[in-house]
């Protein structure tokens, strides 16, 4: 799948299983019951002895009951567990305990790599700023040298829009900014998406691990040229 | 009241409507509100000032087709002063051909539209190609241009002028063919629409009586529908209301679909796209899924609960009679051709900003209408429910449709009020420049994300559980069965309510939420699973070792069952922080609520129309007409919207009137996201058309339809007890109904929470017969 991180793959695989065995359940349990316990002559018989105005004899099974909430509840517990632990490594917060170290000093390099569960590690990262604005988007490589990020004009389809150049191997930290309506910065490419709003910083990683090029798009509606708010991201 | 008395006031009625249609009207029209092309640079004040002078040269008195000419674009005069960091800058608008940019110091906004960039914003003049149409109709150039003195740098400048000029280019042949305006087709769907409900509605009246067709007994009729307090007029009129806005969000619905039916395409442009999607969402929330809902709630509850009429019947008539009203308000933008362009969701700040069209306000204006509506529909039934129930009927041997109404109005009384505050806030920026959502004087965007999701989480509920009700009193009857676990399904519902206001912020999990908070709201959001699969599976059991008798509302069900069982798993992904992030605002999202509102509430009322309209109009639909409508419905229902999972997980977004495919230089969608969004549109239309079966079996039944039983289908509440259809008032409130229940022994205990209390208190006797 187009620029699908590996851990997105690997969560998304355990949910589809579990999707496949809950819906093979429900259906197969579905067909089963509306085939097999038809009504043969499309009236009768009147199983449980419906009768205008009396209310119905009591059909339960606490047991069942108990069984069909309990199931569940440990299927919701079982996903929230492998869900919980990306949950750091989407927002990993920066420093030495974070997935991404401290911000790098010059001359250093992210050296990033996806470990085995799926997560990008890096021993430092890079700060850039993307700034949105109805409707472009601006890079900012806050100093950065020309090799490690650039940024430069690239043509989407006939049309002028920001390119940013980004290197293999290094982690950047993108500092997200809005001087008028709320945003969202979508990088198909790196997997992630983050809403970008007026009056408030947010952040997004960008791990480029492995040479790309994708549309960036705004993921948030912003009003008249929404669908034009682009930019080109490469890395090399 | 006097036969002139009637006309009298149905002439004021029809006047005060033509008022309400027209007057915002005229107030809103187009010139000044629709962006650069009329007000200069969005950024700049609104009056154009002398002292700058904008020109356009290279362009030829008439044209040649397809010729290209160079065109450069200037201005003199005004604050600029060379030297200083920034000059001016300009927008130019061509009403046909293509312009191209020749350097980065312009760029484009469309084929036809350009502007400077950041870059070429310390110029005087600029160039750009333009390319003469094939066609050889007049083409006009508006050009905007304007001045500053850049003396502070690229934060700002202390002077800032624009100026306009307009061209005119002759063409060189006959006047190209003038394109419809969407707007106008829209508009006519909708009023040829409304004429033929018109001559339905005259029809089935002639119909009913040949010779009593004259005014003065058509007169009585009317006004009697107009002004009744039944709950059954009342219930038929939201109903009516209901399906006629769910078939205009579908024909915009539809007109989406046909720009999206393949990449770049130019059938509806941006700006009109925009406003399509905003009220397809509004309409069918507001004006279709809840008339609907609140049609079946004021038919059926008061004659499941044995109840003669609702608790508060004028209340009832208002809570009505606002909803046309609101409704005329949120389109009244669409008629003069500024409506919403915000999204249902309508996000801070910028639906606060100038950017957006003048029809916001009314947009916002006519929710706020809705909203005092559902609050008193709230009221109203959760009275009736409460003091109403017929003897012998125990909070515990409610209906479960009723009870299904009991917790969605629940839900929404204590849910819309935020809403109502939210746009409330909106309407007072926009009309009187409070600065609640205006971020640059202190205004919080995220408030109206908290208040917003508070409501809209709890509403997409408040729209489903109903459905749940009829499915629960569907396939019990049909099964010839009790429904299985008749106390689960009610605790199942509650929980519903309960969890549906504690997991709202998952809406917002990509705008900047704490960790913390993130973590809660993922785990609550999974936790909605735990009741919804309760009753998913209580319904499944309910069918075992039953007698399951086909019929098109049994299809309706069981098509239910699929369909909202696949929309509760997709939705299962969501809570899920890496699939979130990147399937969030992706077509994954709007095939996920979709299979839930179209194949859990669409469907579930497709099943309660099959059900009751016998006893609502004393006449049976025909079974075949169903099963037809149900195969075809079911079958592009599922072609429409299976595909647009796929479409979201390789990264195709909401909202956009247009996508982009991979080229050589960069990655997007793949190139068969293409064919399948033809495939999508195609089905959207043989989904709409299948729907149109429904409409031909219900006028058919209502003109020639066979005469109902009162209990055709063998249910147990006491709505079938009733004739088809009921009489007014439905119960005598002299002698209403008992219910007898099947568990005497039960019904006559305590509950445990009753022998508790019991337990816990000392009763009369032993105080007085005890220490004295």
């Amino acid at each position: 799948m187009a620029g699908v991180t590996p851990l997105y793959d690997a969560i998304w695989e355990d949910y589809m299983l579990w999707s496949l065995l809950v819906g093979a359940i429900a259906f197969g349990w579905l067909y089963h019951h509306s085939f097999f316990y038809r009504s043969e002559d499309g009236e009768s018989p009147n199983v449980d002895n419906l009768e205008v105005g009396v209310f119905p004899k009591d059909y339960d099974n606490l047991k069942l009951e108990v069984t069909w909430t309990v199931l569940p509840f440990i299927l919701i517990v079982w996903l929230t567990y492998i869900s919980w632990a990306p949950l750091d490594a989407v927002w990993s917060q920066t420093g030495p305990d974070g997935y991404h170290g401290s911000e790098c000093q010059e001359g250093e390099s992210s050296n990033n790599y996806i470990d085995s569960d799926g997560y990008v590690r890096s021993e430092c990262y890079w700060e850039i700023d993307i700034t949105g604005q109805q409707w472009f988007w601006e890079f900012d490589c806050n100093g950065l040298s020309e090799d490690l990020c650039s940024t430069d004009y690239a043509t989407v389809e006939g049309e002028l829009k920001p390119l940013l150049t980004l290197k293999t191997g290094e982690t950047y930290f993108a500092v997200l900014n809005s001087i008028d309506v709320t945003h969202a910065v979508k990088n198909p490419g790196f997997g992630m998406m983050e809403d970008v709003v007026p009056g408030q910083e947010t952040y997004l990683w960008m791990p480029a691990v492995e040479e790309t090029s994708f549309l960036m798009l705004c993921a948030e509606y912003c009003g008249d040229n929404h669908a034009y708010m682009t930019a080109q991201v490469n890395v090399e | 009241m006097g036969e002139r008395a009637v006309s009298r006031r149905l002439a004021l009625i029809s006047l005060m409507a033509i008022a309400m249609i027209v007057v915002p009207a005229v107030t809103s029209l187009p010139s000044g509100i629709s962006g650069v092309k009329d007000t200069g640079c969005n950024c700049h004040g609104t009056e154009a000032d002398p002292s700058v002078t904008a020109s356009i040269s290279g362009l030829p008195e008439s044209y040649n087709a397809s010729e290209t000419y160079n065109v450069t674009v200037s201005f003199t005069g005004g604050p600029a002063i060379d030297g200083n960091a920034n000059l001016g800058g300009f927008n130019l608008w061509a009403s046909g051909g293509t312009l191209a940019t020749q350097d980065s110091s312009t760029q484009l906004w469309g084929p036809s539209e350009a502007s400077h960039t950041s870059e070429g914003n310390d110029q005087r003049s600029w160039s750009l190609v333009w390319t003469a149409p094939e066609s050889g109709s007049d083409v006009d150039f508006i050009l905007h241009t304007n001045s500053v003195n850049g003396n502070e740098g690229d934060g700002g400048s202390s002077g800032d002028m624009w100026a306009k000029a307009q061209v005119k280019v002759l063409g060189f042949g006959a006047a190209e063919l003038p394109e419809a305006d969407p707007f106008k087709v829209l508009a006519t769907l909708i009023m040829v629409s409304a004429v033929l409900l018109s001559i339905v509605v005259l029809y089935v009246f002639y119909r009913n009586n040949p010779e009593g067709f004259e005014w003065q007994r058509f007169a009585p009729w009317i006004t009697e529908w107009l002004t009744s307090t039944d709950h059954k007029k009342i219930g038929t009129l939201y109903f009516v209301q209901g399906l006629f806005f769910l078939g205009v969000g579908g024909i915009m619905a539809l007109m989406m679909r046909v720009q999206l039916a393949s990449p770049g395409n130019e059938f509806i442009s941006q700006d009109y796209y925009n406003q399509f999607f905003t009220l397809h969402g509004t309409t069918m929330i507001f004006l279709a899924a809840m008339p609907l809902i609140a049609g079946f709630a004021n038919w059926i509850v008061p004659l499941q609960i044995g109840a003669p009429d609702l608790a508060f019947p004028r209340l009832n008539a208002l809570s009505f009679w606002l909803q046309p009203v609101a409704a005329l308000l949120i389109f009244t933008g669409v008629f003069s051709g500024a409506g919403a362009d915000t999204g249902w969701t309508g996000y801070a700040p910028y639906v606060v900003t100038e950017n957006t069209h003048a029809g916001v306000s009314m947009w916002a204006a006519g929710q706020i209408m809705l909203v005092a509506s559902s609050t008193l529909t709230g009221i109203n039934f959760l009275t009736t429910m409460a003091v109403m129930r017929a003897p012998g009927m125990g909070w515990f041997q409610m209906p479960l449709f009723t009870w299904s109404i009991l917790v969605a109005n629940l839900m929404l009384f204590l849910s819309i009020p935020a809403f109502g505050v939210g746009l409330i806030q909106v309407y007072l920026d926009r009309t009187i420049a409070t600065a609640f959502y205006d971020v640059a004087s202190g205004g919080d965007p995220l408030l109206w994300s908290h208040l917003f999701w508070y409501f809209g989480h709890p509403e997409v509920y408040v729209v489903i559980v109903p459905a749940f009700g009829v499915i629960s009193e569907v396939i019990a009857t049909s099964a010839r069965r009790s429904i299985f676990g008749y106390k689960s399904m009610v605790y199942a519902m509650a929980g519903i309510g309960l969890v549906s206001f504690i997991v709202y912020g998952h809406h917002m999990f990509t705008s900047g939420m704490s960790p913390a908070l993130r973590f809660i709201t993922m785990l609550t959001t999974m936790l909605v699973a735990v009741p919804t699969g309760i009753k998913i599976f209580n319904w499944l059991k309910t069918m075992h070792g039953g007698s399951l008798v086909y019929r098109t509302h049994t299809l309706w069900t069981l098509g239910f069952l699929v369909t909202f069982t696949l929309g509760g798993i997709s939705g299962m992904f969501f809570p899920s922080m890496a699939l979130d992030v990147h399937l969030h605002e992706t077509y994954f999202v709007v095939a996920h609520f979709h299979y839930v509102l179209v194949g859990g509430t669409v469907f579930g009322f497709f099943a309660a129309i099959y059900y009751w309209y016998p006893k609502m109009t004393g006449r049976m639909l025909d079974e075949r007409l169903g099963v037809l409508h149900f195969l075809t419905a079911f079958i592009s229902y599922n072609a429409l919207f299976w595909p647009m999972h796929r479409l979201g997980v390789v990264g195709m977004i909401r909202r956009t009137h247009t996508y982009y495919i991979t080229t050589d230089d960069f990655q997007a969608l793949p190139e068969w996201a293409a064919d399948w969004n033809m495939l999508i549109s195609v089905s959207a239309f043989l989904f709409f058309a299948s729907n149109l079966l429904l409409v031909v079996n219900m006028i058919k039944s209502l003109i020639r339809g066979e005469k109902a039983p009162a209990d055709p289908w063998g249910g147990w509440s006491f709505e079938w007890m009733t004739s088809s259809p009921p009489p007014t008032p439905s119960f005598d409130p002299h002698n209403l109904p008992e219910l007898k229940d099947a568990n005497e022994h039960v019904a006559n205990e305590p509950s445990r929470l009753g022998q508790m209390f019991r337990r816990l208190m000392v009763d009369d006797d032993a105080s007085e017969g005890g220490s004295h």
